[in-house]
């Protein structure tokens, strides 16, 4: 991965060192730069959404260090040193994870500009805890908002890996 | 309080490998989107950065209303990484102003620029554009261009916008009222004097916004060594947006223009091809549209003939209209339908440039001008007999529809379809409607899913309104009213033909089956014991989608040529199989819907067609792209109808290699064969290989293909209704005033259906949105028009928690017609307002006149808090 930024530094530069998806990368970005546009301008991972841009809508979401994060919210700067998982690193070696495979199965998405954020988030909160009832996933995915779904069929996806994970364990 | 849901046809399970003609239709084939989509490669259009690329950022008006009386970019200029400011009067001489779209008798529609340069009308009217290394940069320097402004009264209500004092925001137009136009049907008088009651409320919709999860977004790129200009932008109309920005983003002299068209037979051909492309075989039903509505326009602002006849020689003169092309598109609900002013500027400063310029607007703008809606007050009056049949409606219309037009699509069309759909499925003996359209310091009125949605929620409302007034039930008042299969044929007052496919009654029959009435007392007191009151609510509505045949001449006749979708289906001389459409999917699963259509008439599988979308130098012509839920029938009736052409013709080919009657030949899983004797089949490569052989290959869309051919699907000869009634159960807490909904159910009828899970999620999607309004989102502003909601903060999107689970029922209709699909895309919003604010009134047992009833709006209604 190389630094492949279109932006000009207007203040002083810093690199960044830290894993992404589990490969270990030195980022030099402006002092400024959000976690998001790290991710989509320098490393070109774009399958991270920006919907908002103000912590709201979940789109952005990713896996810090095991948690759910809204990379819009934080900056490139407060990665050094952090694991870092977004929905590119989700498949492993062309196999979907089960959530993925569940939102598949159950017509989880239709623009699919949310998916990446609802994933991440119900990946990192299946990975704290698979054993989830319905009202607790709405509750978790409570921070993601979608806009074309009325969430009927992400929830179904989700209680689908929770089942899927349960009979794995 | 649960029921099971129940679907006629489908299942989660289907496979995706082809058993031959029919397999995949109405069986829910997983997405074949979702292999991009679910592992984030797909491509928005912010995902695209090419090397080199500026960024933009706009400078907006902080005021509703104001004069700009100066403005300096020097300082802004100087900003390092800034490589252009671009202002109001540089957007004059560079480009041309936006034309009328639609000309209604009486309608004042404004001329104007992508960019204001003297008067600002919206808190985010863009005044200024910046162009820079990168959109932190472009921000940065935004907030140094110095505006200096004379503030007016800002028009922020309809009230004020209707008082003929108020401040002009068209200074042309004399007041805020652009149109005023009243029609009617039957012997409106003579009902209304003769009817046992007469019973009348207003009924007020707020703001509204699409909101899609993406936001607009464009990209114009300039090739350095040839200046062709190629866009990518998130639009539901690529066409449309590349005939826009040929004719507006750069100004060229007229008799320039003209020269170059008479002195370049080139461009001569070029033009009269895109004129062919563009008016096709429809050019005598395009004269009859209405000549004379033209002639109030011209005579407020004289300037549009000249600019129609500039802006017209200019796209005779020019050969080098862009190419545009949408990817991936993160929803859009009628607001990308819209071609942006934003996107304008932004192409004429890549062409005034001559480099390559990405805009990707931020949340704030979005919500502020990224397109508003649904903003209506109706006073309904209902003329009844005593024993509940209604026999007349008079309608007073008022539609806010802020400061600028929308472009192409925004109130007057809308206006003239609310006119249309109004009486509903009820048989009214008279009708009138008063429209007018008031401009107010808003953001632009654009259509949102249902843009008419308010004649369902009006009407459902006062139909609600007569029954308890007359102390019937929701339901007795709606049977006794609806057209029913003994009425076909029929037509609506206002003109559009009705038959079999208007099945609304059937539906609320269904409906009433399925809502388990006898339980509702029980329901009731358990909801009381618990500090609640329960109510159910009923709405039912028929939507042309697309409509009979008639349909849109009613609307605006004349132009229903324009509705007419071409669609190309192809093998490629490898065998590969294309199917080409004018189509722009976004979110709607186009790829699955239209690869099941045509895999069931070419004897494949799913992942054997190719669907080919989005490219102006691919995608066939047509000028709306997505929208109006018109994907289902009339895009997915031009895939049957041209795959069903495309098998025709291979079959033939492969007849001649088998030494067989054309009659004799089927294809199963790819292989062509004779009947029972699949052994000595051929695959498509082969045919395709022979063909190239024979030298029978032909010109297609972009090259050489074993076959090609194309066909139209036109409104004339086929159509019909899509109709629902959503039943809403809720539960309003007397202390708090919020609303939870136990329970709700759609009871639906769009024909047969391709994809059953993608028919549950558009409706599902629909009614959350419907949720949305009536419960939180609100796009606000004050008396003065200053925005009260331009964060997801104040403007409330509901989330999982809130959205309950929604049952879908099918009912399947056969049409008469040939394409027997309708569709589905908007009818959850059309329905959802209505049934949920019925069953609030009756739960509180106080008349509802608003949509939006947040808590406080509740608790005031039933007298807890006073409204301050
Ligand atoms: S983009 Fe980060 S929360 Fe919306
Ligand atoms: S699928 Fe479109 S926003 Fe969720």
């Amino acid at each position: 991965m190389s630094d492949s930024t279109t932006h000009v530094a207007i203040g002083g530069d810093i690199t960044i060192g830290c894993t992404v998806n589990g490969e270990a990368v030195a980022v030099q970005v402006p002092v400024r730069t959000s976690l998001s546009d790290m991710l989509r301008a320098a490393l070109g991972l774009t399958g991270t959404h920006l919907g908002c841009e103000h912590g709201v809508c979940g789109a952005c979401t990713i896996i810090v260090d095991g948690a759910a994060v809204r990379s819009c919210l934080m900056l490139a700067a407060q990665a050094e040193g952090s694991d870092i998982r977004t929905i590119e690193g989700l498949a492993v070696d062309g196999r979907w994870h089960p959530v993925q495979t569940a939102m598949h199965d159950h017509h989880g998405f239709q623009c699919a500009f949310c998916a990446p954020g609802f994933m991440m988030t119900a990946v990192a909160m299946l990975e704290d805890d698979p054993n989830r009832s319905e009202q607790e996933i709405r509750e978790e995915l409570g921070g993601n908002l979608c806009r074309c779904t009325g969430y009927e069929s992400i929830v179904d996806g989700v209680l689908a890996a929770v089942a899927t994970l349960r009979g794995a364990s | 309080m649960t029921s099971p849901e129940t679907h006629h046809t489908g299942t989660f399970d289907t496979a995706t490998q082809g058993s031959g003609l029919g397999a995949f239709t109405g069986t829910s084939v997983k997405r074949v989107e979702d292999h991009r989509l679910l592992v984030g490669d797909g491509r928005y259009v912010a995902d695209v950065v090419p090397p080199g690329c500026l960024h933009a950022a706009f400078v907006r008006s902080p005021f509703p209303h104001a004069r700009l009386t100066g403005i300096d970019t020097s300082e802004a200029t100087r900003l390092p990484g800034v490589v252009s400011v671009i202002t109001g009067s540089d957007i004059e001489e560079l480009t041309n102003p936006f034309l009328p779209f639609l000309a209604l008798p009486g309608l004042y529609t404004p001329l104007y620029h992508s960019l204001s340069s003297e008067r600002v009308r919206f808190v985010g009217d863009p005044v200024a554009l910046v162009v820079a290394s990168s959109r932190a940069v472009a921000e940065d320097a935004a907030e140094l261009v110095d505006v200096t402004y004379e503030v007016l009264d800002g028009i922020g209500t309809i009230d004020r916008a209707l008082d003929p004092e108020s401040e002009p925001i068209w200074p042309r137009a004399k007041n805020n009222l652009l149109y005023d136009r009243t029609t009617d049907h039957g012997d409106v008088e003579g009902v209304f004097a003769d009817a046992d009651h007469v019973f009348t409320e207003t009924f007020r919709c707020p703001r509204q916004s699409n909101q899609p999860m993406e936001t607009r977004g464009i990209l114009v790129e300039v090739d350095s060594v040839t200046g062709a200009v190629s866009v990518r932008a998130a639009t539901q109309a690529p066409h449309m947006l590349r005939w826009q920005i040929a004719a507006y983003a750069r100004k060229e002299s007229g008799p320039q223009s003209i020269r170059s068209f008479l002195t370049n037979p080139e461009r001569r051909g070029a033009f009269l091809a895109a004129a062919k492309a563009f008016v096709g075989d429809k050019g005598e039903a395009l004269q009859s549209s209405d000549s004379t509505a033209m002639q109030h326009q011209l005579k407020t602002e004289p300037r549009t003939a000249l600019q129609m006849v500039r802006t017209g020689a200019q796209l005779l003169g020019r050969d080098d209209y862009p190419h545009v092309d949408a990817d991936d598109i993160g929803g859009g609900f009628g607001a990308k339908g819209s071609v942006a002013r934003e996107e304008i500027a932004v192409a004429a400063a890549a062409l005034a440039i001559g480099r390559s310029i990405q805009w990707i607007e931020d949340r704030m703008e979005n919500l502020m001008d990224g397109g508003q809606a649904r903003e209506e007050e109706l006073t309904l009056s209902i003329a009844c007999d005593a024993d509940g049949t209604v026999r007349g409606l008079d309608v007073d219309l008022v539609l806010d529809q802020g400061a600028y037009p929308g472009n192409p699509v925004g109130a007057p069309i809308t206006v003239r379809i609310m006119e249309v759909m109004q009486p509903g499925a009820y048989r009214f003996e008279a009708f009138r409607q008063r429209s007018r359209i008031v401009a107010t310091n808003k953001g632009k009125y654009v259509a949102y899913r249902g843009p008419w949605a308010n004649e369902t929620w009006a009407r459902e409302r006062m139909i609600n309104v007569v029954a308890r007034r007359l102390g019937l039930s929701q339901t007795e008042i709606r049977r006794k009213n609806m057209y029913g299969d003994e009425d076909w044929p029929a037509a609506m007052l206002t003109g559009p033909a009705l038959d079999v496919t208007c099945s609304v009654r059937k539906t609320l029959e269904r409906a009433e089956e399925l809502a388990d009435l006898d339980r509702l007392d029980a329901l009731r007191a358990d909801a009381v014991s618990r500090g609640k009151r329960l109510g159910i609510g009923f709405a039912s509505y028929h939507e042309a989608a697309p409509g009979p045949p008639d349909y849109f001449e009613h609307v605006n006749p004349g132009t229903s040529a324009l509705l007419d979708q071409p669609a190309t289906a192809s093998v490629s001389v490898d065998g590969t199989i294309q199917i080409w459409t004018s189509q722009m999917p976004h979110g709607q699963s186009h790829e699955t819907t239209y690869a099941q259509l045509a895999a069931d008439q070419l004897g494949v599988a799913i992942e054997d067609i190719e669907l080919v979308y989005g490219d102006t130098s691919r995608a066939p012509f047509d000028l709306l792209g997505t929208g109006g839920s018109r994907g289902g029938p009339v895009g997915g009736g031009a895939v049957r109808k041209v795959g069903r052409h495309l098998r025709s013709v291979v079959v033939a080919k492969a007849a001649d290699m088998l030494e067989a009657s054309v009659d004799d030949v089927t294809i199963e899983r790819g292989n062509i064969h004779v009947a029972g004797v699949p052994a000595r089949g051929l695959t498509y490569a082969e045919v395709a290989a022979r063909v190239v052989a024979d030298g029978e290959t032909v010109d297609g869309r972009d090259g050489t293909y074993a076959f090609s051919v194309d066909d139209t699907y036109t409104s004339a000869g086929d159509g019909g209704w899509s109709v629902a009634t959503h039943v809403c159960w809720v539960e309003v807490d007397v202390e708090t005033g919020i609303v939870e909904i136990p329970r709700y159910l759609v009871v639906e009828d769009c024909g047969p259906i391709i994809n059953p899970a993608i028919v549950d999620g558009q409706v599902r999607g629909g009614v959350a949105q419907g949720i949305g309004a009536v419960l939180y989102e609100r796009a606000a502003y004050d008396e003065q028009a200053n925005p009260q909601a331009s964060t997801y903060m104040d403007y409330l999107i509901p989330t999982a928690t809130e959205i309950p689970r929604i049952e879908v029922d099918h009912m399947e209709t056969l049409s008469p017609g040939e394409n027997d699909h309708r569709g589905v895309g908007e009818g959850g919003m059309i329905g959802a307002p209505a049934a949920i604010t019925n069953a609030i009134e009756d739960a509180i047992g106080v008349t509802v006149n608003d949509q939006h009833l947040p808590p406080y709006r509740i608790l005031e209604l039933m007298g807890i808090i006073r409204p301050d």
